[in-house]
């Protein structure tokens, strides 16, 4: 398998905090990579640095277009987006005016109703429209949520705003999506089965990098682990070498 | 009320509204589904009544064979000539309304553009402010621009229909443009709001950093409604221009921007029907105002200056009673919501 996304030596600071202080790692196409680690770890700082909303310090990020690696360390966010990178965020940003439908309908890039001169013309988009919408349905009712289609976000519970930023990511089409604790507060059920969709997803060939605290889920599905702490890659291998890996069981229980 | 003439109070309060319709359906447009503080509206809505003024009076002058170098439109000589030969010929009358609605299009919505372009990276207060200060900025040059007439402004402007004779006639054909115009902005702010681009820019409004996120160029989308409401808003000016015949920098201060914003308050925010209420209702206690205080004579106060005391009372009872105002946002209406209704009854069933 090649290597889709390459993070090189990254650092970042704040101040005097070292949030990330050096880390490399390599995150295949197609599959599950998990990256674990303890709160303050750096995590967070990782995927806000590939998705351009920090510049690192130091160090660079690469992405593959074709063939081709390219820099994408210094872009904007939306730059970011239409390399085709989708990152969700550990505390969901819903769009809390829009109903659920329209909040997965916001996402897919390249809406033809979306530029001032088209939207004036219904014939042009409603297609598309349709066809989005249909999309949205498949995964509204793939996770029970289909009777929520029309409620605003205020009215739906925690778990169901945190699944929604998942599925949101999902509706639009990218090769490499950043998930930040997916399962976070959702339901042992519920946050299986987004789990194993992922990992269908993953093995038709979309790739997934995925902050989890829920190990005993995530080390079901993954393909492959990192593990920071104190913003250094502490450990990294396949699920049952981590588990079993001294040094992460030290950092997880800070002995 | 003895002499009071009912069709002349109907017609200008609805010239009046149209006017003001097409201001707040704008507005409502960049501030209540797009989030941005446009503060400056009276400046797009000033630049688009000069604009007009000065391609009107001057062109009718100068195809009449005077010599403006001499006598400038805004000379008493000159405001006399456009009196007599402004409104003879009909055709080149309209010619001028129509040049004069699309440039005063195209300036203040390309203003718009390039103003809000670079500013709007920043926080929404320095839109908001820049924008008002930019249209202050616009009333003290033409204060002082003499080619414009300065502070006395320009007067006598040939309107579009001015060769008219019979004076309800005009006042009623004038209308009826004024309303077309209104249907016009209707349709483009309705249709705008109810596409992808709508929810774009409401998603832009509750979450910028989300909507970055998902490759919106949200800088660029902001600039784009900008262009289309300041458009509109020049084309608002046009039609004060031709109907009161007159401009002077006076009738641009930012007293005018936060009356069409109390429309919006009052209307409900993101909502198209909202804005044409509270237009219709602030316009009519306007009007009303000025038919009642010559009745009144002398008094304590003049309800010209309770107006402005009674919009800022009105936001402010609106925003504590019901902050969303009389009509609320509705949802985005795009054959998606069929698709779902579809679902729904099926899975129903």
């Amino acid at each position: 398998m090649s290597a889709l996304l390459e993070v090189r030596d990254v650092a970042k600071y704040f101040g005097g905090v070292k949030a990330l202080d050096g880390v490399s790692l390599t995150v295949p196409e197609g599959g599950l990579v998990g990256l674990i680690g303890p709160n303050g770890s750096g995590k967070t700082t990782l995927f806000n640095v590939i998705t351009g909303f920090y510049v690192p310090d130091r160090g660079s990020v690469l992405f593959r277009e074709s063939s081709d690696f390219v820099r994408i360390n210094g872009l904007n966010p939306n730059e970011v987006f239409k390399k085709g990178i989708v990152r969700t965020f550990q505390i969901p940003r819903l769009f809390r005016s829009l109903t659920v439908l329209e909040n997965l309908l916001v996402t897919p890039i390249g809406q033809r109703g979306e530029g001032p001169l088209r939207a004036l013309f219904r014939g042009s988009w409603s297609e598309q429209e349709r066809e989005l919408a249909k999309r949205a349905v498949e995964l509204l009712k793939r996770f029970d949520m289909l009777q929520y289609a029309n409620s605003k976000i205020s009215e739906l519970s925690a778990a169901h705003i945190k699944m929604l930023e998942t599925i949101r990511g999902l509706m639009t089409p990218a090769k490499l999506y950043l998930l930040d604790e997916p399962t976070a507060g959702v339901d042992y059920a519920m946050a299986r089965e987004l789990f194993s969709y992922v990992k269908r997803l993953g093995n038709e060939g979309l790739t997934f990098l995925v902050i989890e605290h829920r190990l005993e889920i995530l080390m079901d599905y993954v393909d492959y682990v990192y593990v920071l702490h104190n913003g250094k890659l502490l450990a990294e291998g396949k699920p049952q070498e981590i588990t079993s890996e001294p040094k992460v069981i030290e950092a997880y229980i800070g002995v | 009320m003895i002499g009071f003439d009912v069709v002349g109070f109907m017609v200008s309060w609805l010239t009046l509204f149209g006017i003001y319709a097409i201001l707040s359906l704008t507005l409502n447009l960049e501030s209540g589904t797009a989030g941005i503080t446009n503060f400056g509206k009276a400046l797009f809505y000033g630049i688009g009544a000069y604009v007009s003024a000065t391609l009107t009076t001057y062109s009718v002058l100068v195809l009449n064979g005077v010599d403006v170098s001499e006598t400038p439109p805004y000379d008493i000589r000159g405001i006399i000539l456009l009196g007599e030969l402004g409104n003879k010929n009909s055709l080149l009358n309209i010619s001028f309304t129509v040049l004069s609605l699309v440039t005063a299009f195209a300036v203040a919505g390309l203003i718009g553009y390039l103003l809000t372009y670079p500013i709007l990276r920043v926080g929404p207060a320095f839109v908001g402010f820049t924008l008002l200060s930019a249209g202050e900025l616009l009333r003290i040059f033409l204060q002082h621009y003499e080619p414009v007439g300065a502070s006395k402004g320009l007067m006598a402007i040939p309107t579009p229909f001015g060769w008219i004779a019979e004076g309800r006639v005009r006042e009623l054909a004038y209308l009826g443009l004024v309303m077309g115009l209104v249907a016009l902005t209707y349709l483009v702010v309705h249709r705008l709001v109810n596409s992808p681009l709508g929810r774009t820019l409401r998603a832009v409004r509750d979450d910028e950093i989300a909507a970055l996120c998902l490759g919106k160029h949200v800088p660029r989308t902001k600039a784009t409604v900008l262009f289309i409401g300041s458009g509109f808003a020049g084309v608002a000016g046009v039609l004060l221009a031709y109907y009161l015949t007159s401009v002077n920098p006076n009738m641009f201060v930012p007293l005018v921007t936060f009356n069409v914003w109390a429309m919006i308050i009052l209307g409900g925010f993101g909502n198209l029907r909202g804005s044409l209420l509270g237009a219709a209702i602030i316009t009519f206690v306007d009007r009303a105002l000025t038919f009642v205080t010559p009745r009144l004579g002398v008094a304590v106060i003049s309800p010209d200056y309770l107006r402005w005391v009674m919009v800022g009372l009105l936001i402010v009872v609106v925003l504590l009673v019901n902050p969303r105002g009389l009509l609320p946002e509705g949802p985005i209406k795009t054959p998606a919501l069929d698709v779902i209704a579809k679902e729904l009854r099926d899975g129903s069933k």
